[in-house]
């Protein structure tokens, strides 16, 4: 009888109780960047208080669940009303109309005084619609990480905007060590996986590209290939990186935090990781990515937005809150590092190159890498094919790594790469 | 018996045999001891360092705060608990009648539950999230809890069995007391299965704290995640600092080892009885 | 069979008690199964309606090349799973079938992996197993020889997934091994021994013989038992490397709720239900042909 009322009760309370207080107004933000747990609640807090009667809810998703939960709540018409939106989806998303049409905010108010147009219009863009869908928040480009202090130590100069990728291949030469002569290499020059924010980069730094967007298939140009070929053989033949499957027991930039490799290729958005792990450790810094034999290159970048829900009960509320998290009010340090802000008060405030906090005047590029032409390999279905989040094991990805890994040709991977890239594309665009 | 050399070669053979299904967990429990400086070293260090200093759980205090693994593992114990209760009202219920009592549709009840012992998951999982889907019941417990309040296929069979072997007089005497259905079952039959009853909570209580698939689908809150969620997702979100995620893999499953080493008698009792019947 | 020879209640009665477990198979057992038929002939990404495709996502399948392999990784996965399990299982048994002190201190040491979730045991193997800092790796390198790569390699990730999944499942078969051996009366080896039959003659002649019912059941629980690895690729391998872990469960997994194929992995789950269904019904033949024949 006893076990029978505790069930009855307990099962009462297993429904999530989420207590509204009636009259004000709830928020939902959805968001993915574990790392910003602190941050968010400090935001909230700040707006909260700025905008009483209003209390907001965050719920941060790992990058793997996100876009799984965020479809659920997309199907049960229950979309949080501002919500992360990445310009991997938003394409998908903005065609089966589960994003609200930000057009009447975005021309009516005061917007481009605080954003900068030309962000908006990449993400425009990138959707392949004829309305605003998402407020970007930042604008994210790949780096080249290097460790100063191995760099010394070697005796190699530091990378420069100069750089080609025969200045990369030998300084990757000289930093790769066996400090203790014991036969296994200690340091690495560089390493990298077959993940899109590792190889993607120097594909446009060669002014390469992988999607032939007149018939939507993979097809890789010979630029494309030879960006490949360079990085595969950094592996196979000149072994300055190891191949991936000897380093799966860290998790990727922990490689060069923990000092295993000289340089690293990944978003600038690490320079937050990297300052909270680093901090004094070592000296380090980041370069523009070193560009190709074509001599001719675009950058590899994307804007990383917020999206209200198309059915959102406060539309003018939420579209307050997005552009009070997008940047309006909050200040540098409850921004990611090495994001850069869509909101001018921020990208060109002097905290955002601050000399003092690694590294230091580097900030610099990302803003100039922030007004040169960008483009992407995005697509419908591009993590399927791309190989990401919870399949990060296969797809283009896989077909990298089991390269570097010596189990399979470069020949091959390519020829399969491409017929299982194909199927999927072929799903999406017919 | 006599202690001949085939028993001390038997003796050691299953000493070295049982150490090896131990020694992960042991290893588990030495890293989870070991500083950040000294878990990725070549060649790996024996010795955990943080033991002997004076910082040895910090490994743990970071999982259990920061990590909020102290909430989860709080959340969990919650939801099994819960989960096992529902269980043992409901098997035992359906296990009675299926023992005890006469219905038509009894072998057909009895084979389908059978049956679906046979059913992997995966089979029955998108209906089963699109269900619960619609009912708005994302980021609450009830798509965990309420499956064990209805249905349990191992449950009641191991408790018709036990019905079926409760001393016949019993019932007789129920009969001749003129008892109702509810009587019978609460005053007479229940009070006999407490061991089976104890045995099957820890039983439920074991399988719900060791699942993955449905507590990773239906809870996307932080704060209501379970441990086992928690565990697979530590690789993703917080990079792999081993030592860390060791020690929270230490936490995730000591509960259960404690729980297992009190009622491993009956556990494994179950396990034997239920192997003899096959 | 009822004890009670009459029908001591009344009608409704029974139903009462088995109201929950009846409508619990009904939602969450029968309705899926049909409705999982349904939706393998659809096309369905979560975001809008599901759209009926006919025998579309078959179609596919046959054509994949990935989905020929997922299917001989859960063929390769199930035989290593059930011939591990069982051979090990017995084994054990037989180890453990003997009165020392302390002999359920091992037998529960033995069956610690049965009750621990296996996200943690994928984590602390993967631990064990890793290239560089693992302890495997160091054992064979410092004998001077290269460690394979256990989980990195296609050639061995699915095996080494299955083992260990026979490792953590092991000590359960073990147990009912054991009752199996210690319900044969000892009587009977008691004599064989006094005839002068060896430990091996009196194993494969009296004991193996009058374990065949306890062997089957087992045969029938392992051969169910090595489709539940869900939780164990998720933790090590996720189906990679490029497809070689990946078997028909962990696909469903995949395409449903990593790519949001929602019909596409629904046929791949029928798939799985008629594999299970064959295996079970093969088990059932041969164990007819076994009991026939030793009768």
């Amino acid at each position: 009888m006893l076990i029978l009322v505790i069930s009855l009760v307990g099962l009462l309370f297993a429904g999530g109780a989420a207590e509204k207080k009636s009259g004000e107004i709830n928020l939902e933000w959805w968001t993915w960047d574990a790392d910003m747990l602190e941050s968010n609640k400090q935001i909230i807090a700040q707006f909260e208080k700025e905008n009483p009667g209003v209390s907001i809810t965050n719920t941060i998703i790992p990058t793997t669940e996100y876009w799984t939960k965020i479809r659920i709540q997309a199907n049960q018409n229950k979309l949080p009303d501002v919500f992360t939106m990445s310009s991997g989806y938003i394409e998908e998303w903005a065609k089966e109309g589960l994003v609200y049409n930000l057009d009447s905010f975005v021309e009516k108010d005061d917007t481009f005084d605080y954003f900068y147009k030309a962000i908006f219009d990449t993400s425009k863009e990138i959707s392949a619609a004829d309305h605003y869908y998402s407020i970007p928040f930042a604008l994210v480009t790949t780096v080249l990480y290097y460790n100063k202090d191995a760099f010394d130590k070697a005796g190699v100069a530091y990378p420069t905007d100069d750089w080609t990728w025969d200045d990369f291949r030998s300084a990757a030469k000289k930093l790769t060590v066996d400090t203790n002569v014991d036969g296994k290499i200690d340091q690495w020059g560089f390493t990298f996986t077959g993940r899109y924010a590792e190889i993607e980069p120097w594909v446009y730094a060669n002014n390469g590209n992988f999607v032939d967007r007149s018939t939507m298939r993979f097809n890789p140009d010979k630029n494309a290939l030879d960006a490949l070929k360079m990085l595969t053989n950094l592996v196979l033949v000149d072994k300055v990186a190891p191949p991936q499957k000897d380093m799966s027991t860290f998790k990727l930039e922990e490689v060069f935090y923990g000092e295993v490799a000289a340089m690293w290729v990944d978003g600038s958005w690490l320079t937050d990781s990297f300052r909270r792990n680093i901090g004094d450790d070592f000296r380090w810094g980041f370069v523009r990515i070193p560009t190709g034999p074509s001599n001719k290159r675009v950058t590899y970048g994307w804007p990383d937005s917020y999206a209200l829900a198309p059915n959102t009960k406060h539309p003018e509320m939420a579209w307050k809150f997005a552009r009070y998290v997008a940047g309006e009010g909050i200040g540098l340090d409850l921004y990611m590092a090495g994001k850069i802000p869509s909101a001018k008060a921020l990208a060109e405030s002097p905290e955002f190159v601050d000399p003092a906090v690694q590294p230091g005047l580097d900030m610099l590029k990302l803003i100039e890498l922030a007004a040169s032409p960008m483009t992407t390999s995005y697509t419908m279905g591009w993590s399927e094919w791309r190989g990401y989040g919870g399949s990060d094991s296969l797809g283009l990805n896989g077909m990298i790594d089991a390269i570097i890994n010596g189990q399979m040709s470069f020949d091959e991977a390519m020829k399969k790469g491409s017929e299982g890239i194909n199927t999927v594309l072929s799903r999406y665009y017919k | 018996m006599k202690r001949t050399s085939t028993y001390y070669i038997r003796l050691i053979l299953i000493i070295l045999v049982a150490f090896f299904y131990v020694f992960p967990f042991l290893w588990m429990i030495a890293n989870s001891f070991m500083s950040d400086k000294n878990i990725l070293s070549v060649p790996p260090k024996i010795i955990p360092d943080l033991l002997f200093s004076k910082n040895a759980f910090s490994n743990y205090k970071s999982v259990l705060v920061q990590y909020n693994f102290g909430r989860y593992t709080f959340n969990s114990i919650w939801v099994c608990t819960l989960a096992a209760l529902g269980q043992i009202i409901v098997c035992s219920l359906a296990g009675f009648a299926l023992a005890l009592m006469h219905f038509r549709g009894k072998n057909i009840t009895f084979s389908l539950l059978l049956l679906t012992l046979m059913i992997p998951v995966q089979v029955t999982i998108i209906p089963e999230y699109y269900i619960f889907m619609k009912l708005g019941w994302m980021d609450t417990y009830l798509p965990l809890l309420i499956p064990s309040f209805l249905a349990g296929a191992f449950g009641t069979f191991m408790l018709k069995e036990f019905f079926s072997q409760v001393p016949r007089p019993l019932f007789d005497a129920g009969i001749i007391d003129g008892v109702n259905s509810y009587q019978m079952f609460l005053r007479i039959y229940l009070p006999q299965a407490i061991s089976p009853l104890a045995t099957l909570f820890i039983i439920a209580f074991m399988n719900n704290w060791n699942d993955l698939l449905r507590p990773m689908l239906y809870i996307s809150k932080r704060d209501l995640y379970l441990v086992t969620v928690a565990l697979s997702q530590f690789q993703n979100q917080y990079g792999v600092r081993w030592n860390l995620l060791l020690a929270g893999s230490v936490l995730s499953v000591i509960p259960l080892i404690v729980v297992f080493a009190f009622s491993q008698r009956y556990i494994i009792e179950s396990t034997m009885s239920s192997g003899i019947k096959g | 069979m009822t004890q009670t020879p009459f029908r001591w209640h009344r009608r409704i009665t029974p139903w009462i008690f088995i109201l929950p477990t009846v409508i619990g198979l009904l939602i969450f057992r029968l309705i899926p199964i049909f409705s999982s038929f349904y939706l393998s002939f659809t096309e369905w990404n979560l975001l809008r309606k599901a759209q009926f495709i006919g025998l579309g996502n078959y179609v596919e399948m046959m054509k994949s090349r990935e989905f020929l392999m997922t299917l001989t990784n859960t063929l390769q996965f199930s035989l290593v799973y059930v011939v591990g399990s069982m051979a090990l299982g017995l084994a054990l048994a037989v180890l453990i079938d003997v009165q020392i002190k302390g002999i359920s201190l091992y037998r529960a040491a033995i069956y610690l992996p049965v009750v621990t979730s296996a996200v943690a045991v994928g984590i602390v193997w993967n631990w064990i197993l890793g290239p560089t800092y693992g302890i495997v790796s160091n054992i064979f390198e410092s004998l001077g020889l290269t460690a394979p790569y256990w989980l990195s390699d296609p050639k061995l990730a699915l095996n080494t997934v299955a083992s260990l999944q026979v490792w953590k499942m092991s000590g359960y078969y073990m147990i009912i091994f054991l009752a199996g051996l210690q319900a044969i009366n000892k009587d009977v080896l008691e004599s064989a021994r006094i005839d002068g039959a060896n430990a091996f003659q009196s194993f494969f002649r009296i004991t193996l013989p009058m374990l065949m019912s306890t062997f089957f059941f087992v045969l029938t629980i392992t051969i169910i038992d090595s489709f539940k690895n869900f939780e164990l690729i998720y933790a090590m391998t996720k189906g990679g490397p490029q497809n070689a872990s990946n078997t028909l469960v962990y696909d469903v997994y995949l395409n449903a709720f990593v790519f949001y194929r929602v019909g596409y992995a629904s046929a791949i789950a029928y798939i799985l239900l008629v594999f299970v269904g064959l295996l079970t019904i093969l088990n059932f033949f041969i164990k007819k042909y076994f009991v026939y024949s030793l009768d």
